[in-house]
Formats: C-alpha cells, sequence, structure tokens
C-alpha cells in the first residue's frame, strides 16, 4: 500500500491493530509509526515467528526496524518505557531508545498520577470504570485543572478538586530540573490527601533527566518533518467505542480515539483510514455490550489477553455491525478495513436490534438490548458488501506470516 | 501506598536511560538508528564499495610508519567494545609511542557485522595518527543485530585487508602491519562471492575457503582475533579451536573487555621485541592501566608468553632460617 496510512480500532480496543501496523510496516517501507492517543496502557501484540511483544509505547513497527513518534496527543510513562525498551533489547532489537523521538509538548504520567489512579478505582469498588489502572485519566484530568482555573473545591469532569493544581509536566520539561521540581513538587502536594506522602521528588527528578538524555526530544512540526522523509503510519491506540466523545460513558477513554487527531497533526496532508476489527466482538471489564455471548467467548479463550486487576475481564461476543457502522460514521467515515481473526468459521453478526440506536443515552439502551443475529459464512465478503469499502488488510491468526496486505480494490 | 516497587522500578528505568545514553559518543550510530533499518548504511567515508586501496604511508614527520588495523564485531553485545576503545585511544597512541614499541603507529579502525543478515556488514576506515583516529571511530555504525548463527562476516574484512590495503611499511621495509579483530563468534563456512562483490565490488566469481584468506593475509600481517568476555561464547571451546587453527597463539581469550587498548599495546610491544610480557605490565601499570594489566597478562601468557606474577607485590623476602642447602 503507498501513503500515508492512518490505522483506528473500530471496537472496545483489541481489535488487532499492533499486528496491522506491523504488517503494514513489514510490506513496504515506512519511516516512522506516530502515535496520535492513549499512553502505556496500549497494549498492541505483535507475533513473529518465536518473538513475542505487547507494545504499549513503543510503536508496533519496531520489530520492522520502524522507529516510533510519540505526538503531543500521547501520554508518556517513562518508567514503563524502559522496561518496554529492556523487553524490546532482550528480543534482539538494538538500542531500542534510539528508535523513538517524542514530542516536548506530550503530557508525563508519572508514579504519583498512577497511585491516585489505583487510590480512586479502589475507592470506587464494584463501580469500577474499568479503567487500566496506569494513570492516563488522571494525567489528563490534572492537566484540565490548570488550564481551567480550578480551584479546591471545584468540581471537575465529575471529580472533586483536593487542593491547589500546578501546572501540567510536560516531557519537555524533563531536561529543566528546576522547573520539573516544581511542578512535581505542586503533583505530590496536590494528591497527598488521597495517596499520601512517600514519593521521593529527587529521584523522580533525577530518573526524567536520564530520560531526557536517553530519548529524542522534539519540538515544532515532527511529523511534518517525518513525512517529508516518506510514508507515514499512525497508529492508534484503544477502539472508537471507548472514544472519549463517542464512547459509552462512564465506561471510555480520556482519549480521542477517532483518526481526528492523526488528521490535524497531518495538516491537510492526505492518508488513508483503516479501520480494524476482529471477526467477532470484545471488550475488557464493565461497559454496555448487546451481543455478549458466553458461547463465544468459550470458542476464542486469548493468548495474550487476560483480566486486568484495574481493568476487569475479558469478554466476547458476536461482531456488532450496528456498533461497527456507528463507530465508521465516528470516525467521519473510514476508507478501507483491516479484518483479523479470519481463521475461525461458524460467526454470526448482528445486524440490528430491537430498537433503532437513540441520539442520546446510548449507555441505557445498549445495556437492555436484544440483537437481531445472522450467519456470517464470509466476514471479507460481508464486510465489504455491507460497510461499502474494501477490506485492505487480513488477518488469520496471530503470526505475521498470517497477515496478508492488498492493494484497494476499487470501485 | 507502595512506593516501595516505583521506587524499584524507578531505580531499573534510570538505569536503562543511562545505559542508552553511552551510545550518544557515536553520533552517526545514533542518527541512522533514529530510522527505519532500511535506510541504514555505512558513512561514506567507512563504506569499502569500489575502494581501491586504503593506504598507510610514511610521511615527512612520520616516516617510519606501522599500521594497526583494528576491526570488531559491532554485532550484539560486542557493540561495547568501540565505545571502550573510544575512552582510551589517546593511551593506546601515547603509550605505543612514548615506550617506543613502533615509531610511528597509525590506526585504521573498522567495524564486522554478518553479510547474510546485516545492512552494513563491513566498515573500514583510513589510517591516521592523530584526531581524526577518533572521529572515525564515532563514525562507525554499530548495527548491533544480535543472535544468529554464531558466526559473523570475519573473513570477508580479512579479504579486505589482504587485498584492498597497501602500507609503505610493508612496500618499503618489508615489515609486517597488526591486524586485531575483536569479536566473539566463528568466520562464515565460506567467504560468498556475491557477498564480495555486493559489499566490497570484487568481481570475484568463485567462493573462497576463509582458511586460504588467512594463509594470504598472514604473508603481510600479524593477525589476532582477540576474544573478550562479553557472551558466552567467551568458554565455548568451538570458538577457541575454530580459531586456533587459524591463527594458532595468536588466538586471544580476555576477560576484562575493557582492558582491549592495554592488550593491543602489549602485544605489539611483545612483538616489536621491545619489552617482554613483564615490562609491558610496568608500562601498563605507569599509563594508569594497573588494573587491565592483570587481564592483558592472563591473556598473553595464555598466548605464550612469559609466566607471570599473581600478585604485583614481591614475594616475601625474610623467608626461613633454617633452610638447608644440599
Amino acid at each position: 500500500m503507498a501513503g500515508h496510512i492512518i490505522v483506528v480500532g473500530l471496537g472496545f480496543g483489541d481489535e488487532g491493530k499492533g499486528a496491522v501496523v506491523d504488517a503494514l510496516c513489514h510490506e513496504s517501507p515506512v519511516v516512522s509509526v506516530v502515535r496520535f492517543n492513549g499512553g502505556a496502557q496500549a497494549a498492541h501484540n505483535v507475533v513473529v515467528g518465536d518473538r513475542h511483544h505487547t507494545f504499549s509505547q513503543f510503536g508496533s513497527g519496531t520489530l520492522s526496524g520502524v522507529p516510533t513518534h510519540l505526538s503531543r496527543h500521547v501520554l508518556v510513562e517513562p518508567i514503563a518505557l524502559a522496561r518496554e525498551s529492556e523487553e524490546l533489547a532482550a528480543l534482539g532489537v538494538a538500542d531500542p531508545l534510539r528508535l523513538l523521538s517524542i514530542d516536548a509538548d506530550s503530557l508525563l504520567t508519572t508514579p504519583i498520577h498512577v497511585a491516585a489512579n489505583r487510590a480512586r478505582e479502589d475507592a470506587r469498588g464494584r463501580a469500577r470504570h474499568g479503567s487500566c489502572g496506569k494513570g492516563i485519566g488522571e494525567t489528563v484530568w490534572y492537566s484540565l485543572l490548570a488550564e481551567r482555573g480550578a480551584n479546591p473545591g471545584d468540581t471537575v469532569e465529575s471529580q472533586q478538586v483536593l487542593g491547589v493544581p500546578g501546572a501540567p509536566v510536560v516531557v519537555g520539561d524533563c531536561a529543566r530540573p528546576s522547573v520539573l521540581r516544581g511542578k512535581l513538587d505542586a503533583l505530590v502536594r496536590f494528591y497527598e490527601p488521597l495517596i499520601g506522602a512517600g514519593m521521593s521528588v529527587d529521584d523522580l527528578v533525577a530518573l526524567y533527566r536520564d530520560f531526557a538524555g536517553a530519548v529524542r526530544v522534539t519540538t515544532g512540526d515532527e511529523v511534518g518533518r517525518l513525512a517529508d522523509r516518506g510514508r507515514l503510519v499512525f497508529e492508534g491506540a484503544q477502539g472508537v467505542l471507548l472514544d472519549q466523545w463517542r464512547g459509552f460513558h462512564p465506561h471510555t477513554t480520556w482519549s480521542t480515539v477517532t483518526p481526528d487527531n492523526a488528521l490535524g497533526l497531518f495538516g491537510g496532508r492526505e492518508a488513508t483510514v483503516i479501520g480494524v476489527t476482529r471477526t467477532y466482538q470484545t471488550r475488557h471489564g464493565a461497559g454496555p455490550f448487546p451481543t455478549e455471548d458466553q458461547s463465544v467467548l468459550a470458542r476464542f479463550p486469548e493468548r495474550h489477553n487476560g483480566a486486568g486487576e484495574y481493568q476487569g475481564a475479558w469478554r466476547a461476543g458476536h461482531l456488532d455491525a450496528v456498533l461497527l457502522r456507528y463507530a465508521v460514521a465516528a470516525c467521519g467515515g473510514v476508507d478501507a478495513l483491516a479484518v483479523t481473526h479470519l481463521d475461525v468459521d461458524g460467526l454470526s453478526v448482528a445486524t440490528s436490534y430491537d430498537a433503532p440506536l437513540p441520539e442520546s443515552g446510548l449507555t441505557e439502551f445498549l445495556a437492555n438490548r436484544t440483537p437481531e443475529l445472522v450467519d456470517m459464512p464470509d466476514p471479507v465478503a460481508w464486510l465489504q458488501e455491507h460497510l461499502g469499502v474494501p477490506v485492505v488488510v487480513a488477518g488469520a491468526g496471530p503470526d505475521r506470516a498470517a497477515y496478508a496486505v492488498r492493494a484497494p480494490v476499487l470501485h | 501506598m507502595g512506593h516501595g516497587k516505583w521506587d524499584d522500578n524507578a531505580y531499573a528505568a534510570a538505569r536503562t536511560f543511562r545505559a542508552a545514553k553511552g551510545v550518544d559518543d557515536f553520533g552517526y550510530t545514533s542518527v541512522l538508528r533514529g530510522r527505519a533499518s532500511s535506510e541504514w548504511k555505512a558513512d561514506p567515508a567507512l563504506d569499502p564499495k569500489g575502494v581501491v586501496a586504503r593506504e598507510c604511508r610514511d610521511s615527512a614527520d612520520h616516516a617510519d610508519s606501522t599500521p594497526i588495523a583494528v576491526l570488531f564485531d559491532v554485532t550484539g553485545s560486542m557493540g561495547t567494545v568501540p565505545q571502550i576503545m573510544q575512552g582510551k585511544l589517546g593511551r593506546l597512541h601515547g603509550l605505543l609511542q612514548r615506550k617506543g614499541y613502533l615509531a610511528d603507529p597509525q590506526l585504521m579502525f573498522g567495524g564486522i557485522g554478518d553479510a547474510d543478515s546485516d545492512r552494513v556488514p563491513l566498515q573500514v576506515g583510513q589510517f591516521e595518527s592523530d584526531n581524526r583516529m577518533d572521529e572515525q571511530l564515532r563514525t562507525i555504525f554499530l548495527e548491533g543485530n544480535g543472535g544468529g548463527q554464531k558466526s559473523e562476516s570475519y573473513e570477508l574484512a580479512a579479504y579486505f585487508v589482504a587485498r584492498h590495503v597497501v602500507t609503505d611499511a610493508w612496500q618499503k621495509r618489508g615489515r609486517k602491519g597488526y591486524l586485531f579483530l575483536i569479536g566473539d563468534e566463528l568466520n562464515k563456512p565460506r567467504l560468498e562471492a556475491k557477498h564480495i562483490r555486493r559489499i566490497i565490488g570484487d568481481d570475484v566469481r568463485q567462493d573462497i575457503d576463509p582458511a586460504s584468506v588467512y594463509r594470504e593475509l598472514e604473508r603481510k600481517w600479524h593477525v589476532y582475533f582477540v576474544l573478550p568476555k562479553q557472551s558466552s561464547y567467551y568458554d565455548d571451546p568451538e570458538i577457541a579451536d575454530h580459531w586456533r587453527g587459524l591463527l594458532g597463539q595468536h588466538f586471544l581469550k580476555l576477560d576484562d573487555p575493557g582492558a582491549v587498548c592495554e592488550l593491543i599495546a602489549a602485544t605489539i610491544g611483545m612483538e616489536e621485541r621491545v619489552v617482554d610480557l613483564d615490562q609491558a605490565m610496568v608500562d601498563l601499570a605507569e599509563i594508569g592501566s594497573a588494573a587491565e594489566s592483570v587481564s592483558v597478562g592472563k591473556a598473553l601468557v595464555h598466548a605464550g608468553g612469559k609466566a607471570v606474577a599473581a600478585s604485583s607485590t614481591p614475594p616475601l623476602l625474610d623467608g626461613p632460617d633454617d633452610v638447608t642447602l644440599s
């Protein structure tokens, strides 16, 4: 496939975006994979022969030697990043941190955000939101406080502001210890009522300075500079059905999952949007799931997706064309599809529910639906016909060898 | 709030970041690593393709030049060797000259990879005797692919030195140069003609037996293979047998990879018969490499050098009085 590509998940995550990005990077030269949303909570599996890695902050083109750029929309967690770098080095990737560039404006997720995130989920008990427990939401929320001029006692995004917020910590601060120290001090003070004291700001300042020395921190239009050198693949994290605006509250992520960020970074350049779906539906943790079916779950146990402590159980059901169309519309349409998990048969697809999709109140609506199921003997043909776009990547197993990239069929 | 776990993780992360920083000294590698592997190539100054000959010539200032070529495996764990060398280059050159081992040493550096799988399997610089040595070293691309078949294309590098290096030392004085190959694996079973054509550019049509390359090379060069203790191959008998079969006692095992420069200096001093092993170790201690000299001693004593005292302090002189001489 020629030209720039934006890969987005059309489900609740776990669609197979990692394997699709790997296949695209392996198929023809790519200058860089660009992440445009989410953070360390991404878990994109790539399997190449006996090598397997779950990509989190590194792009899924890494095993093909393709560098990663973390754009300003990405939340960066350096401690997890170092661990991932060591894992990749153990798989034979030489000097993985060299493959990384990070925008100076990216928000930094610190152990303080993570501890706060977990403290909140623990307090919610059984009413957990299905968070990954990696501090993503907390990082975004804290950054909103200064932006909105929040004061102690205010409620921002339905969470009470307990102390005086400071400016958010960004990657560019890591090379400026005095700025960084000031922001971290404010952060620790702010969260003390929730998580207590004990986090050493000195240690964090030293750590983040080492981090800034080991990766390339960029300013300005790095995405444009990379695009001038050749083809880019934008790797979306999570699925559109978890999008902060278009997902089903409160079971959403604090991140724009649709291609909007990628298109914004690209400033008018042409790109092909590829929506990724499995041949059946899955989701992690709580939230609406009209086509959930225990028999589907029993048929497709997951090799690389267990139940996270904070994330909740792994769930499965039939492919839901109602939600698929909803996701495509949320993306403003897609140019093509990538379909994964084609190595199964006897599949069904939900073509409609017992009631039409309303304009609002989706979460409650979806919680009480009976789907209309039909057989789907040939998922590729069915999806091409009913969504009206070509399937350009087909995956029939976890390994790269099971992936085929085809030129789009022109209509 | 269980910060202890985060403290451990933060400590590990800091170590990872600091280790990555070490490569920063190798600017060319840093730039290339930031790009897709399909864009990787040798710096033009180090690309062997189409090179007629690398020359080591005498000059007005350096009338008695001796070529020293140091070509190291830049794959996997061996990638740290150039970093070590870079830190000690000045010392090596200074020791060779000040202690009178060689009048005009000229150094050339190069990198060796795997012609079957690497983007940049061979890099060779120029012979230099000043700051340009350092620059050349920094320009070597540390491709660093790990794993594989326990072999690298050392014989391709040997072929280049045998056929594409000309020296005044040999042509005017009939004196051999020094070639140090630093690595931890085997030669490829054959030097493939297609690799020679693609990487060096010679129109060779038949594969070559690596042993014959080394025989040709040894006519004009003192050839050493140094195996630093960097990987499990250090104690692998197959590696030792392979290189001893080719180079005999010029196969050197070095238990401290940090002592590569010192080993090169001592080896040359001894080959030139300026010093014996004991004196070489004294010289090393004098330039601040006392610790390294112990490993150098071990490497060279196993290779057949003179026995070396286990301790640098002399044995007690006031022994027992009641010894009866018979």
